[in-house]
């Protein structure tokens, strides 16, 4: 009799071809110490953190760290409940209206994580009738809210209005609504929704909503910081907005924005939402109190595009290819998951900390160095980040050395 | 579109997998109306997404993600697409 868990012996094995030496594991990186929004220690190295989502460097704002420990005292750890049960504090409702604030809606709900947001709402939302229609490059928790729903779920082929235009005319006259479900920015590689065109297309049929993934969007687009729709001014076209607390707003926690006039009665029925204990009070006061910092952060906004320019453009200057552009990911194609796994080690070894992403979880089946840059990282940071991709790289030989080597004389 | 036995999808739709197939057959399995994806074919998830973007180009098709746990060989694929294709014109 095979065992429990054998069939995931050819993805065991993958990993073992990959990190089979002893050294670093990308998947057991353990943060000893954490200095900074940019800095902690692995494995006894100071290591720049270039790979977290802290879009903003929010993590250590001291009015929110003080409203935080405030909320610790006077409310205790956690919960230990549901939101319709005994986990709905003042601080809860407090969060969700400044939510609605923030976007200028009228509902907002909060979930204890993003992906407890996709897969409540998107589980949810749809009847048997329905249908999704999703791009195909969107986040794993979309996949399984999607799959949770009973609605019928059609992919359409990625930033690509055309595809999505054609796949609801096949639909036009059935009966049913349609959910068109993007991302403001796709998280590998970094690039946005053509928002404008996928609402024009949406505008050409009766029935269809849109709901759009703000996850790294939120606090990095927009005037504001309210993500895709408001960079581009087409947010009363976006009928759902889904973000999380767990990247620019530099804590844990999900949410979905409406205004829709009947959404308050997802809290009866989104079992993501009813059947998990709500976030602790500490957090939801350090969210609340960064949303505020993240609509005012403007300066925060400039300084952040400025290092991913600054990475992006050193990156590229040294030769290597980046698949990343306008945007705070810069992610870095190796040509095969065994380089990108060499290169990721040689990486961390030298102090800098990106993301290792292999296919399938990457588009076109791209080996990725995936950076995420942060308002907080300093020039002197990315420049040190940018000579030890050269140094790696030129050692594993995917771009000629920097500088020409001094040859012996005599 | 000529006849052919009840449950099985007509030789013209049966041709147009195959040839699609083509290219993912890394196998060099057979393609029969019973030769099944996975253990035949090998397909992994990813293989399956892009396979199933092909089809719907060429059928002019949306294959709902729903109705893949079905799909195991050629003729279910067969009979899946032109499922989807009658519902369409209807």
């Amino acid at each position: 009799m095979a065992d429990l868990l054998d069939r995931f012996a050819p993805l065991m094995a993958q990993r073992d071809a990959l990190f089979n030496e002893n050294g670093a594991d990308p998947f057991q990186v353990k943060m000893d110490e954490v200095l900074s929004q940019t800095e902690a220690v692995i494995e006894g190295r100071r290591t720049i953190l270039v790979g977290t989502n802290n879009y903003l460097g929010l993590t250590f704002a001291p009015e929110a760290l003080d409203a935080a420990h405030a909320a610790l005292d006077a409310y205790g750890t956690g919960t230990t409940g549901s939101r319709v049960a005994n986990g709905t504090y003042g601080g809860h409702k407090e969060l969700e209206q400044a939510l609605c604030d923030f976007y200028g809606m009228k509902h907002a709900m909060v979930f204890s994580t993003g992906f407890l947001a996709n897969l409540g709402i998107l589980s949810t939302l749809m009847g048997p009738e329905d249908y999704i229609l999703m791009d195909a490059d969107c986040h794993a928790s979309i996949y399984d809210g999607v799959r949770g729903s009973q609605a019928q779920i059609i992919r359409f082929k990625h930033n690509d209005a055309a595809d999505l235009d054609k796949r609801l005319a096949r639909l036009a006259g059935k009966p049913g609504n349609k959910l068109i479900v993007v991302e403001g920015i796709y998280s590998m590689l970094g690039d946005r929704a053509p928002l404008k065109e996928i609402v024009a297309v949406k505008k050409k049929y009766e029935n269809v909503f849109l709901l759009s993934d703000e996850a790294h969007s939120l606090g990095v687009l927009g005037k504001y910081g309210r993500g895709l729709p408001e960079e581009v001014g087409c947010e009363e076209d976006v009928d759902f907005i889904v973000g999380t607390f767990s990247k620019s707003v530099g804590t844990v926690g999900g949410f979905c924005v409406s205004n829709h006039p009947q959404f308050d009665t997802l809290r009866l029925v989104c079992r993501a939402y009813v059947f998990t204990a709500s976030l602790p009070p500490s957090v939801v006061a350090s969210a609340t109190v960064n949303l505020g910092l993240v609509q005012k952060g403007g300066a925060l906004r400039k300084r952040l595009m400025r290092n991913a320019k600054k990475l992006q453009t050193g990156l590229s200057a040294l030769g290597l290819q980046v698949a990343s552009e306008d945007s705070p990911v810069v992610a870095v194609v190796a040509p095969d998951p065994q380089t990108a796994a060499v290169f990721w080690r040689g990486l961390i070894e030298a102090g800098v900390y990106v993301n290792l992403a292999l296919p399938p979880a990457t588009p076109f089946g791209y080996s990725l160095l995936r950076a995420s840059l942060c308002a907080a990282h300093t020039e002197e940071q990315i420049d040190d980040v940018i000579a030890i991709f050269a140094d790696v790289a030129s050692r594993l030989g995917l771009i000629a050395p920097a500088e020409p080597q001094r040859t012996a004389v005599g | 579109m000529s006849a052919h036995k009840p449950g099985e999808p007509s030789p013209e739709t049966m041709a147009a997998l195959i040839e699609i197939i083509g290219p993912f057959n890394k196998t060099g399995a057979e393609l029969k109306p019973e030769t099944r994806f996975s253990e035949d074919l090998n397909f992994d998830s990813l293989v399956v997404m892009e396979f199933i973007a092909v089809v719907e180009d060429h059928f002019d098709i949306s294959v709902p993600l729903n109705i893949l746990p079905d799909i195991a060989t050629l003729n279910h694929m067969g009979l899946a697409i032109e499922k989807i294709v009658s519902d369409d014109a209807s």
